[in-house]
């Protein structure tokens, strides 16, 4: 246990930093550092994701979603589990900078922004796949309730407007979340910008940001109401996304457990897509005395508490059907886990559970080889669970003559890969042009330290 | 050192930032003024047709009623185009050589039927019945605005669901009695029944005029 | 998709039967299984690329239909708004024609010969649907499937629309010309050289043509083929009387029926009167008619077999005997036949003592697949239990010419190969295609000098003829027919030639030199003769309307089986070994409709099948051959080979082997060519329907079928019930029928009209003709094979099937799922834009043109009743545009529909009520699918009006509601099914 101790005191940032330090060595990788090598492979390769995205979209939008593996019952297929997926990554990193700053934890400013920005691209790539999954994409602006010559409105009991709303409430704010943590960086790059691009660039995002006292007054107030609204919206959010199936008649939807089993996947994706991004960063940008053992040691162990709270979800999600004592929610459960898609059922399981108890023991959670590959796993592993639990149910609904099952073409794996590239071009961008770790943050926790 | 924005910079940020809210405004308004303006709307649309048929001419003038030419528009959903042969029942006398009536002449000598361009269109999902409004009390005039006086006959309202949904939520104002209901010139008197007195007369049962089925099938 | 079935341990299933303690409904091999397949389906999960390719792109079908449409001038679905459209009034009005109504008008369809009444509706001057005539005998206002699919037939944009000659184009004088020349060469030599093949002819007109021309060539010969013909029944009759008689049976009057391998509901001349009267008799809670009881002995489930109390499953060779001693048990043959060793003994001492006890109300029935001796059996056994004049009628034949089809066609080919036929008229016959492997008649074609082929579509035949003239379809032309007891019919052309064809009688006529003549007006005067009315213009028109000729039907004749007709019976067949049974489709009947999308694509009742035929194999035999659905075997029968893939049929005969016929065309058109494979290949003369010798070898390769109904568990007890008429009458408990309409809320009050619909399992026969008059009315696409495999079937309709009891005899349920709309409809909450919503008489109505296609509500609809256009299925469809139903909208890409109550019949039925301010009478109003069943299953109306047909159905304790315990009120509800099986026999 001594190692662990040891570990448990090791400093969220290394003594020797100071403002200067942090300032120089953060802002440098942006101002001063050439492009490495690895950038622009990374880059590359998620462009050329992104690039099948576009073809898949555009081949989808021409021919109808017929070309998806989605049929009847089937009618949901990967781009509902996509989105579900794509959510639950987002909320992690909000999660992290808003909940985590109210209960002022110094470890959270490592962290923040990384998850924050994954969180932004995320949330972009889900707010894709209700659109592109809609039989009529271009009428899905049906969903907003405006006055229209039809003069009729829309459906306001059905969960899939609540989720409209929650999605859209969700990715207006975590940009304005992202942008306001952003302004006194911005700040500080633009005033040590020595080319007049730059200059420019982020004097126009900094808004003018001169650090005035009455500006910081001005700006922890905004930040403090922002992250007291941010951390039950990321609750909210989720827990409706679980409310599209708990609403649902289904046999293996039709359950209130959802919200909650939603949001603690959720979170669960959420640290593990951090962690995964993280490390490799921490080690590219030489980030060690910033982004410290510690940072990686409490993600792992809110890592290893998740999965705890998850399994007990999937024990749940196991024992209802049997204690309800319905036939169909039965066979449905069954079914997901022993018919066509088990599969599925059995990756997520060693993914998301087994696997993860690995954490328990102190040099394992620390050996971030075998961290990176779990938090992979985790990622992957929550995808295979949002894909069971979308397809299962439909494919053995209560009608045995359509039992059917699913399988999918190149068309939807062209919307899941092409939005990983989405994602990950959006977040190479993000690390090129700006801080990946907030630096005025660091210089107050720089400052506590001192003052303690 | 040298400061990166001249001071006027503040000012271009603010008027960047309050026109993009203007923007915004704007975009909001279009949504909902748009689709009222006349360009969307259609009403005044006057297409060019074979003949210059003249419904104030017709009607108003000569007092030709309704069902003289569209004759079934007690019977069935379609008010019925006339045909060539009632054109001719009349200008097989009068007018014989007008220069406008030719297309007319020439649909029947070479039993070719005449092609009047549509003034009112519906979408093709939904199924008016022309019988059933007659026959409720709805005179033309509603839908068809003045087309007793009309020398060209153009769009006079909008077709727009909402405008339809604005009568069938609420269709006593517009009721009126059998006697009336091709009359182009109709108007309220003190003799009218009331609007109440209709509605009981005519069994109208608002709450089931609203169902999608009645104009979705 | 489909296909890749989990391999089924048939033994187990045998010992889990066994297990199994009451009933225990099970819908496939593979679900009784219970294996997982895992990794067969983790590959389903997630194809590697190929699959996926080859899913994504590979769409045969369905790419051929949209090539056809291309084809065809443009997307016909395609509802963009054009810039001006426009009005174009008729220059001089029709009488009688108001624009937006629609007129109907009686005629009739035929089938090998016999006529079904039927009444088309007209929009605007084009026919665009199908209904059964009331007045008909043979119809009463049911319809058959390929009945209600004629329509599409009629618009087939593939018929043929041009003369050929030897394949190049020719006009219409060049034909003339050709049989001037031909009638003048003839002429001289008495038309010594001239042969005529026709199919079945019933037509007094046709008749009296060929008689005409027959004085005219008197050398001529008159040849006759129907692949799926009557010659057994035939033989049967010579056998039994001496000579051919046609027998009528009346359904009506048999408490007791015995159906041998019957096809009495399914394709018997008046199949669909014997439906109507066989299922007024299956009312289990009518008092006036007592339940009556019905056997079967079969070797290939038929829909009568499926409706049976008693099932008894035996190879063809063994039905003989079993018959042989049921005959001799009642005295109608030799009494040494009496102790005929047969299996299923106990059953048939049963059926013996129960056709004793029912004596001149019992009726046997034997299907045209049964051999001729079994025919002559079943006059025998009618006539020692009193039927005759009781339950069967005896008439003399309907058809013209009552002959041998095989043996006609053999001398015609003789002739040719011996050179004495100079020119062949076929009119309509498929020959090339449909006949026998061993009467080489395509070759013989070749030989022919001058071969003339009448024809609808430039089929196989067509290929081998000199002229190919288009056919008129049945609507075109003016024409008669005679139904099967009987009954005429005038048939009135309902529209003009869509492709300029031709009738037979056009053709007959130029023979006969007529040169200019009018059908009509030759028809009329027919009729003036025939007729020998007074007011023959009042017969005439009447006789039109009506769409029945009055008292045409053939009067009754006594006649009694030959005391000897024993001695002349033919040995039954041997009962060892492999057995082919050749079978007619019940969509594609002969392989004539294979080009019909419609029924192409209609679920057949016992396989589910849609695009495919089969070789169906009992359970049994493919334990015995170590087969796996879908394998595909190589069948080999006197030399010739043939591939065909496996399906396991529970309720097959062991060692038999059916195949259905129809399948498998080289030229039937985009739609049909290359559908299945093709019996007729190994089919011969002699063993046209049973061929014994048949040897089975499995080769590797499986075969994908598109089949709508998905083979998984089935635990839906509570979507079937079932009872006996004895439960029923309280010796032991009927099944309770658990309801709740348990609510937080006040129910909503529906004080007006209040539709629903109740759907009696005990008709409904599983006949199709509901799903096609759903499609027929609906405007609903044709999808393709492709796309039914991957689960995109648009039916709005469907029937289930479920099996009840043993593996290798299991009773059959059907069950016609239609929307139910709920009260507490599921779909309607979920949908975000309210393109689902409830009207006011509760009726779930969809909004296509306000739908954008989230699917949430198919997802949280508990009977998935609802489809979604996956693709522009409507817009590929190759149909012409002008043959969708104006009525109803034509469905774009995206968006979701199903089953609408018909809202464009009820809505103009209110709008006609409304403007007449009266109430709705009760059957005012018919759906599609009510409208076209021929055993009045499904009951539609208002079940506020408690005097309405559907609210007393409700009311019975027979009435239940699918899933109740989900609680979404449905009005659609069905009548439990309920058999009358003999106590005396224990079923095992």
């Amino acid at each position: 246990m001594a190692t662990a101790e040891t570990h448990w005191r090791e400093p969220v940032i290394g003594p020797e930093q100071n403002y200067a330090t942090v300032s120089e060595h953060l802002s440098d990788l942006v101002l001063v550092q050439r492009t490495p090598l690895w950038w622009y492979a990374g880059f590359g390769v998620s462009m050329l994701l992104f690039l099948w995205l576009v073809v898949a979209a555009v081949y989808l939008l021409a021919n109808g979603i017929g070309v998806w593996g989605v049929n009847i019952p089937v009618a949901w297929g990967w781009a509902l589990a996509n989105y579900v997926w794509w959510i639950g990554i987002a909320s992690g990193g909000t999660f992290i900078s808003s909940l985590f700053y109210l209960v002022g934890a110094d470890w959270r400013n490592g962290v923040n922004r990384f998850a924050e920005s994954l969180t932004l691209f995320a949330a972009a790539a889900a707010g894709l796949m209700p659109i592109f999954h809609l039989g009529r994409q271009g009428l899905f602006y049906w969903l907003f309730p405006y006055p229209s010559v039809m003069g009729i409105w829309p459906q306001f009991r059905s969960p899939l407007l609540w989720d409209f709303f929650a999605l859209l409430c969700y990715i207006l704010n975590s940009i304005v979340f992202w942008y306001i943590g952003l302004i006194p960086d911005c700040a500080t790059l633009r005033d040590r910008a020595t080319t007049r691009r730059a200059q420019i660039f982020y004097g126009l995002l900094a808004l003018g940001w001169r650090g005035s006292a009455r500006h910081w007054r001005n700006y922890k107030i905004v930040y403090l109401v922002m992250a007291g609204f941010m951390a039950p919206m990321v609750v909210s959010v989720h827990s409706i996304v679980g409310l599209d199936f708990a609403a649902g008649i289904a046999a293996g939807w039709h359950s209130t457990q959802w919200p909650p089993y939603f949001f603690i996947g959720a979170l669960y994706s959420g640290w593990a897509s951090t962690l995964l991004l993280m490390i490799p960063i921490r080690r590219l940008y030489r980030l060690e005395r910033i982004v410290t053992e510690r940072h990686i040691e409490v993600i792992a162990k809110l890592m290893l508490a998740t999965g705890l709270m998850l399994a007990y979800c999937y024990a749940l999600e196991a024992f209802q059907p049997f204690y309800r004592g319905d036939q169909a929610e039965r066979d449905a459960y069954l079914y997901g886990a022993f018919g066509a898609h088990a599969g599925s059922f059995w990756v997520r399981n060693s993914l998301n559970i087994f696997l993860p108890q690995l954490l328990w023991i102190p040099a394992l959670r620390r050996n971030r080889v075998l961290l990176v590959l779990l938090s992979f796993g985790i990622v992957v592993g929550m995808w295979f669970e949002r894909f069971n639990f979308v397809v299962t149910a439909l494919a053995h609904d209560y009608i045995p003559s359509y039992w059917f099952t699913f399988s999918a073409t190149i068309w939807d794996e062209g919307i899941l890969y092409g939005s990983i590239g989405l994602v990950l071009a959006g977040f190479f961008l993000f690390i090129r042009l700006l801080p990946v770790v907030s630096m005025f943050e660091l210089r107050e926790v720089i400052r506590r330290k001192e003052r303690a | 050192m040298a400061a990166i924005f001249g001071p006027r910079a503040n000012f271009y940020t603010q008027i960047v930032l309050i026109s993009a809210g203007g923007v915004i405004v704007a975009l909001a308004a279009m949504i909902l003024i748009l689709p009222n303006t006349g360009y969307a709307t259609d009403i005044g649309f006057t297409p060019p047709q074979p003949v210059p048929f003249s419904h104030q001419h017709h009607v108003s003038g000569l007092g030709l009623d309704c069902r003289y030419c569209h004759t079934a528009v007690e019977q069935s959903a379609d008010a019925g185009m006339p045909p060539t042969h009632t054109c001719m029942t009349c200008h097989s006398q009068i007018w014989t050589n007008a220069a406008m009536l030719a297309p007319v002449r020439q649909s029947l000598a070479e039993k070719q039927p005449l092609h009047w361009n549509r003034v009112y269109t519906l979408p093709d999902y939904v199924y008016f019945d022309h019988s059933i409004h007659v026959a409720k009390g709805i005179g033309c005039t509603e839908c068809h605005g003045p087309i007793g006086d009309m020398p060209l006959t153009y769009k006079a309202t909008s077709l727009y669901m909402g405008w339809c949904l604005d009568c069938h939520r609420n269709p006593a104002p517009h009721l009126r009695p059998h006697e009336a209901v091709f009359d182009p010139h109709w108007h309220r008197t003190a003799s009218t029944p009331s609007p109440a007195q209709l509605m009981a007369e005519y069994h109208i049962h608002p709450a089931t005029l609203t169902d999608c089925s009645v104009c979705h099938r | 998709m489909t296909a890749p079935s989990t391999p089924a341990d048939l033994p187990a299933l045998r010992r889990k039967l066994a297990q199994e303690t009451g009933p225990r409904f099970w819908r496939s091999l593979e679900e009784l299984a219970e294996t997982p397949a895992f990794l067969e389906l983790l590959q389903q999960e997630f194809p590697p690329f190929a699959a996926a390719a080859v899913q994504g792109f590979d769409r045969r079908r369905f790419l051929q239909l949209m090539a056809a449409s291309m084809a065809l001038g443009g997307l016909t679905g395609c509802q963009k708004e054009v810039e001006q459209r426009q009005l174009s009034p008729y220059v001089e009005q029709p009488p009688g024609i108001v624009p937006g109504l629609s007129r109907h008008y009686a005629t009739a369809t035929s089938l090998d010969g016999f006529g079904y009444g039927v009444i088309l509706r007209h929009e605007m001057g084009r026919p665009l649907k199908v209904e059964g005539n009331p007045d008909h005998p043979a119809s009463l206002g049911g319809s058959s499937a390929i009945g209600q699919a004629s329509i599409l037939g009629l618009y087939d944009p593939y018929r043929a629309q041009t003369i050929t000659q030897n394949g190049q184009l020719a006009s219409d004088s060049a034909l003339r010309t050709m049989l001037v020349e031909r009638a003048a060469a003839l002429g001289a030599t008495h038309g010594s050289g001239l042969r005529l093949l026709t199919g079945a002819v019933t037509s007094p007109s046709l008749a009296a043509q060929i008689d005409a021309l027959r004085k005219a060539y008197p050398q001529m010969a008159w040849h006759q083929w129907e692949a799926v013909d009557r010659d057994t029944v035939r033989d049967g009759a010579r056998l039994a009387f001496g000579r051919v008689i046609d027998t009528v049976c009346d359904f009506a009057r048999a408490d007791l029926v015995l159906g041998i391998e019957s096809d009495a509901l399914s394709a018997a001349p008046g199949h669909l009167r014997y439906a109507r009267d066989f299922a007024a008799r299956r009312r289990p809670d009518d008092a006036k008619s007592p339940m009556s009881r019905l056997y079967a002995i079969e070797s290939t489930p038929t829909l009568l077999g499926a409706k049976a109390d008693h099932r008894l499953v035996m190879k063809p060779g063994n039905i003989q005997h079993a018959l042989r001693l049921v005959a001799g048990a009642v005295k109608a043959g030799p009494s040494d036949w009496a102790n005929i060793p047969v299996p299923q003994a106990q059953e048939l001492a049963g059926l013996i003592a129960d056709l004793q006890a029912h004596r001149g109300r019992c009726l046997v029935h034997a299907g045209r697949a049964q051999p001729a001796d079994i025919h002559a059996l079943c006059h025998a056994i009618n006539h020692a239990l009193d039927g005759f004049g009781q339950t069967v009628h005896t008439i003399e034949p309907v058809e013209a010419l009552p002959t041998d089809g095989d043996t006609s066609l053999a001398e015609l080919v003789a002739d040719i190969e011996a050179g004495r036929v100079d020119t062949l008229f076929i009119l309509g016959v498929n020959a090339a295609y449909t006949a026998p492997a061993d009467i080489g008649i395509a070759a013989a074609l070749r030989l022919v000098p001058h071969s003339i082929y009448l024809g609808e579509r430039a089929d196989e035949t067509a290929e081998l003829c000199h002229w190919h003239i288009p056919a008129a379809h049945e609507y075109e032309m003016w024409s008669d027919v005679r139904a099967y007891d009987g009954t005429a019919t005038i048939q009135q052309p309902q529209v003009r030639p869509l492709y300029g064809g031709r009738s037979a009688h056009e053709i007959l006529a130029m023979l006969l030199g007529e040169a200019r003549r009018d059908d009509r007006t030759a028809l009329r005067e027919r009729w003036r003769h025939a007729s020998g009315a007074a007011d023959f213009e009042r017969f005439w028109t009447e006789a039109l309307r009506a769409g029945v000729v009055p008292n045409s039907a053939a009067a009754p004749t006594r006649v009694a089986p030959r005391p000897d007709y024993a001695t002349a019976l033919p040995p039954p067949a041997a009962t060892a070994g492999l057995s082919l049974l050749y079978r007619p489709d019940l969509g594609l009947w002969d392989g004539r409709f294979a080009d019909n999308g419609w029924l192409q694509e209609m679920a057949r009742p016992f396989t589910r099948l849609t695009w495919d035929n089969a070789a169906e194999i009992a359970p049994a035999t493919a334990e015995r051959l170590g087969l796996q659905q879908s394998d595909m075997v190589e069948l080999a029968l006197d030399g010739k080979k043939l591939r065909a893939p496996v399906w396991i049929l529970p309720g097959q005969a062991a060692e038999c082997v059916t195949l259905r016929l129809g399948y498998g065309r080289r030229r039937a058109g985009p739609v049909g060519t290359g559908v299945g494979v093709n019996a007729y290949r190994l089919r011969s003369a002699r063993n046209g329907w049973n061929a014994p010798g048949l040897a089975l070898a499995k080769v590797s390769g499986r075969h994908l079928f598109a089949s709508e109904q998905h083979e998984w568990l089935m635990h839906g007890e509570n979507l079937i019930r079932a009872t006996t008429l004895e439960q029923l009458h309280g010796k032991s408990p009927v099944p309770e029928a658990g309801t709740s309409d348990a609510s937080l809320y006040p129910g909503f009050a529906y004080d007006g009209i209040a539709w629903a619909m109740s759907i009696s399992l005990n008709s409904c026969i599983g006949c199709q003709a509901c799903v096609i008059a759903c499609q027929a009315e609906n405007n609903i696409p044709v999808v393709g094979k492709e796309e039914v495999a991957r689960g995109r079937i648009m039916h709005w309709l469907r029937i289930d099937r479920y099996y009840e009891g043993p593996l290798d005899a299991p009773a059959t349920h059907f069950q016609p799922v239609p929307c139910m709309h709920c009260e507490n409809a599921p779909c309607e909450v979920v949908c975000p834009v309210q393109a689902t919503v409830h009207d006011s008489q509760g009726l779930n109505v969809m909004v296509y043109n306000r739908c954008v296609g989230t699917r949430f509500c198919s997802n949280n609809c508990p009977y998935k009743v609802r489809r979604f256009n996956f693709f522009d299925y409507s817009g590929d469809d190759p149909r012409p545009r002008e043959s969708w139903n104006p009525e109803v909208t034509v469905r774009g890409r995206g968006v979701m529909e199903k089953c609408t109550y018909c809202i464009q019949r009820t809505r103009q039925a209110m709008i006609e009520a409304d403007k007449a301010n009266r109430p709705i009478a009760d059957g005012e109003v018919l759906t599609a699918c009510q409208q076209a069943c021929p055993t009045q299953a499904i009951v539609f109306g208002n079940k506020n009006d408690t005097a309405s047909a559907v609210a007393r159905r409700k009311a019975s304790a027979l009435d239940y509601a699918m899933l109740d315990e989900l609680n979404t009120r449905p009005r659609t509800s069905y009548e439990t099914a309920v058999r009358n099986p003999n106590p005396s026999i224990k079923t095992s």
